[in-house]
């Protein structure tokens, strides 16, 4: 048991030493802070109630057609300041003059039954503004649609729901939760291929061996130590989610998850490179396997990113159980590498 | 040129040689990774895959959304599993019951676009098109005032029919970009795993005795995967239905970028664990420089950074200047010639078989890039040369702070990007000085001077290209300057240098304490330059 400890300890020692994992743990953290605050920036400005609702941005529309149209209301409705004109001419005035940032003209014969209506949108040529009024416009002309259709005699269904915004729901815990925890993992892959194969390729092997360890303990070594790193980044990504008011269900049970998928990536990356032997190849076969498992793994539905989200929002049907399934892969995989490294390097 | 050639083929051949055995396994398991991958991402594109639970009863039409488990219930069961929490939302016929808390809101706004668009496929395919689809709008921009009354219309009118018409978002095209990039940064692996090989082979050394310059070693083993590299943009290009001339135009400053970057890799690397870190920084670090702001490609002028948005552009067929294709593309383009130049000093044995702290080896290499000719020369030239990444870092503190309240935003980019500028500004000076290259305060001063108007002139010539494109940004000019007569600016460059040079050099404080020193004074000066101090 001793020279097992002795080799984790050499291997973290080494990592801590080296000191690039901190400088690369580092950088990760000020990417994915503000980054997820870019994206979720980025994803509230394709969601028009978001744009709205900031209170930031005032859009104003110049409306020449007869009174009483209910696309006027339904434009109110949605927090777009709206302005009458008689005449398209004035509108423009208004418009060049920056009073109002569009124009919609709605000819006298709309809303006929039977036959399309067609209004016209006048947007500044500037591309930033105009897909920005498209994107906030676009719900009461969907809206006026209902009513035109209902004109026609045609009755939609679910028009009038609301709810609330979900893109920074849906994000936090389908991304952000599955790629701080997997990530780690990912990187245990890579440094098991580096820890082996950097023993190989430097002639080092045979005498780390000559000590009283077997193969698979040396290798079992290294996995470990592999994973405590994952383990540890995995603890310092979930305190800080919380930390920003994140709130995680399940979290013993997603650590757990964490450090299964990390356990796997691991052995299988040993896998490749106790089979190869160099780097090179090691990691190249790594991360496809990794890539094709993944698909497989979506395209099959057990994914451990669906667990792992699922976990995260405290699903009812989703707990201990789902993590045993990948701890029982995880043992079948562990024991493949002890049979096949025995018989390769042994 | 010859030896350039000799080098590549003799790359190609080693490259054989490795996957040789394994190639027609290897190439199969690329295509079916690639195929599955694609075809696995098709179906679950969406975020929040698995996160709702939605029952359904009586009549609705087949949710297909990868976001909600559908199962089927019986309707006097659907309160129950509501108030249980079990389910998220319950569609029983045409009527959708939610409870009134977060999660089950989120799921009836999810499930409102999927609901919205089965309605309207029903109606399309019972109805007649005018009476389903019965509003057209005519869609006309406006020129800007200059040209009004008479002005024509600045693009034809375009009609939409606002259920069927989804508003311009550039999503779809930045992923098509991504496309591009991820093959890129495959290769660029194996440029970095081939140049590692030969260092722990020893190779390298033989390589370095023969008569042969290390720029040819680098371009020659960079050539194949260059080629590679090309190869694929021209091929995504063909599969997209993208114009090629125009995607190599794009991706060509791109690919020297990464390359450049996955260069300074296995220059750097002391363990086979530090490149597997660093190329993981590398990827985190191009990957978000590159796709991020080409999200905000049209709704905000920063985007240009990225070339990705010049692709999101090609892939709508809007048009772009020379102005829009230069500013990110230059940058790019000298980072990779000062990252060649970097390299080439670097290829020597004695700094790649060294074990140093990493801080230690990066400083190891500013050092062989400065000291071959003399300071005089090479101080202003690395403060002229490095501006394209102190560029890029401050672009990126900009777009990365726009997501901050504005007066923490404009702290957070001026003191950050002040302590970039003091870095490149006094690093040379200070390593020189390490060396006993500088002595006398004179010497040190002059130096700093130098280096202060090397950084100007490169700063101003940027600004020709920048400013223009980024005219909406309201931080941008005080980042570079804008609208302030050039002699006060150089002396408060000159100034800053100083400062930090002096402390660590003849003070003997640490670094980091003269950098922090230097930043203050030097952001405390954007910010009165920025408040309007000097008109």
């Amino acid at each position: 048991m001793t020279p097992f400890l002795a080799v984790i300890k050499k291997e973290l020692q080494s990592v801590i030493r080296d000191r690039t994992i901190l400088i690369a743990v580092l950088i990760q953290l000020f990417i994915a802070s503000f980054s997820s605050g870019l994206l979720l920036g980025v994803l509230s400005l394709y969601d028009p109630d978001t744009i709205m609702q900031s209170g930031s941005v005032q859009i104003r529309i110049g409306l020449v057609g007869p009174a009483g149209n209910p696309l006027e209301a339904l434009m109110r409705e949605v927090g777009l300041r709206v302005t009458p004109y008689a005449t398209l001419a004035e509108a423009q005035t208004a418009f060049y003059g920056n009073k109002v940032n569009a124009i919609i003209l709605i000819p006298t014969d709309v809303g006929v039954s039977g036959s399309t209506s067609e209004i016209k949108l006048y947007l500044p040529s500037s591309d930033a503004a105009s897909s920005l009024i498209r994107m906030v416009i676009q719900a009461p002309f969907k809206q006026y649609e209902n009513i035109l259709r209902a004109q026609n005699g045609i009755e939609v269904r679910y028009k009038d729901l609301k709810g609330k915004p979900s893109t920074s729901f849906e994000f936090i815990y389908s991304v952000l939760l599955p790629m701080l925890m997997f990530f780690p993992a990912f990187v245990a892959g890579s440094m098991s291929i580096d820890m082996l194969t950097e023993e190989v390729e430097n002639n080092t092997l045979q005498t780390l061996l000559s000590a009283p360890l077997t193969v698979n303990s040396m290798i079992g070594a290294k996995i470990v130590s592999a994973v405590i790193l994952a383990a540890l980044q995995c603890i310092a990504w979930l305190a800080l989610m919380q930390l920003n008011g994140i709130a995680i269900q399940n979290v013993g049970w997603i650590l757990l998850l964490a450090v299964v998928v990390a356990g796997l990536t691991s052995t299988s990356a040993m896998l490749a490179a106790v089979f190869l032997k160099d780097r090179e190849r090691s990691q190249f076969i790594y991360s496809l396997a990794l890539l094709v498992v993944t698909s497989i793994g979506t395209l099959l539905d057990i994914s451990p990113i669906k667990t792992i989200s699922r976990l995260g929002i405290g699903d009812t049907y989703t707990g201990g159980w789902d993590v045993a399934m990948f701890a029982l892969f995880l043992a079948a995989l562990c024991l493949v590498l002890m049979k096949v490294s025995r018989r390769v390097m042994g | 040129m010859h030896q350039i050639l000799v080098i590549a083929w003799r790359e190609i051949t080693r490259l054989r040689k490795r996957f040789g055995g394994a190639s027609p396994i290897a190439v199969f398991l690329l295509l079916a990774a690639l195929g599955l991958s694609a075809f696995a991402l098709r179906s679950s594109v969406s975020l929040g895959n698995g996160l709702y639970r939605v029952a359904v009863s009586g009549d609705v039409p087949t949710i297909q959304d990868s976001r909600f488990s559908v199962s089927s219930i019986d309707p006097a069961q659907g309160k129950t599993l509501l108030e249980q929490h079990a389910i998220d939302v319950w569609v029983n016929g045409a009527q959708v019951q939610a409870r009134g808390d977060d999660q089950s809101l989120f799921a009836v706004k999810a499930l409102k676009q999927d609901l919205e668009a089965l309605e309207l496929a029903r109606i399309g395919a019972s109805y007649a098109d005018e009476t389903a689809f019965p509003l057209r709008v005519g869609i006309n921009y406006l020129a800007p005032q200059n040209v009004q009354g008479t002005a024509p219309p600045a693009k034809p009118e375009e009609i939409i029919i606002p259920s069927l018409t989804p508003p311009p978002a550039p999503f779809i095209q930045v992923l098509v970009g991504m496309l591009y990039i991820i093959p890129i940064t495959f290769i660029s692996i194996f440029f970095t795993t081939s140049f590692m090989d030969e260092k722990v082979n020893r190779r390298l050394t033989i390589l370095l005795s023969a008569p042969i310059t290390p720029f040819q070693i680098i371009f020659g083993k960079m050539l194949p995967y260059a080629i590679f590299a090309l190869g694929t943009t021209v091929l995504i290009a063909i599969q997209t239905h993208a114009d090629v001339l125009l995607a190599l135009a794009i991706f060509a400053p791109t690919i020297l970028f990464i390359f450049a970057i996955y260069l300074m890799v296995p220059l750097l690397y002391r363990t086979f664990k530090d490149t597997t870190f660093i190329a993981m920084l590398v990827t985190t670090l191009t990957t978000a420089y590159l796709v991020f702001p080409a999200m905000f490609t049209n709704t905000n002028d920063l985007a240009y950074i990225s070339p990705l948005a010049l692709a999101v552009k090609m892939y709508r067929n809007e048009p772009f200047g020379w102005r829009e294709y230069l500013f990110p593309s230059l940058p790019m383009a000298a980072i990779f010639g000062l990252a060649m130049y970097a390299g080439t000093r670097m290829l020597n044995e004695e700094f790649l078989m060294g074990y140093r702290p990493i801080t230690r080896k990066i400083t190891d290499a500013i050092y062989l890039m400065m000291a071959h000719i003399r300071p005089s020369l090479s101080v202003p030239l690395w403060s002229l040369m490095v501006i394209p990444g102190v560029y890029m870092a401050q672009v990126v503190f900009l777009a990365f702070a726009t997501n901050l309240p504005l007066r923490i935003m404009l702290g957070v980019v001026l003191v950050a990007s002040a302590l970039v500028e003091e870095v490149v500004k006094s690093i040379g000076i200070v390593v020189l000085a390490e060396h006993g290259k500088v002595r006398s305060i004179r010497h040190l001063l002059g130096l700093a001077f130098l280096s202060a108007l090397g950084f100007l002139v490169g700063e101003k010539l940027l600004l020709l290209v920048s400013l223009s494109v980024v005219s909406d940004a309201p931080v941008a000019g005080a980042l570079f300057g804008a609208g302030v007569f050039l002699l006060i600016p150089l002396f408060a460059h000159f100034a800053f240098t100083s400062i930090v040079t002096f402390l660590r050099t003849k003070v003997k404080i640490p670094y980091a304490l003269a950098l922090a020193a230097g930043a203050l004074v030097h952001s405390l000066y954007n910010w009165y330059v920025m408040n309007g101090g000097l008109r």
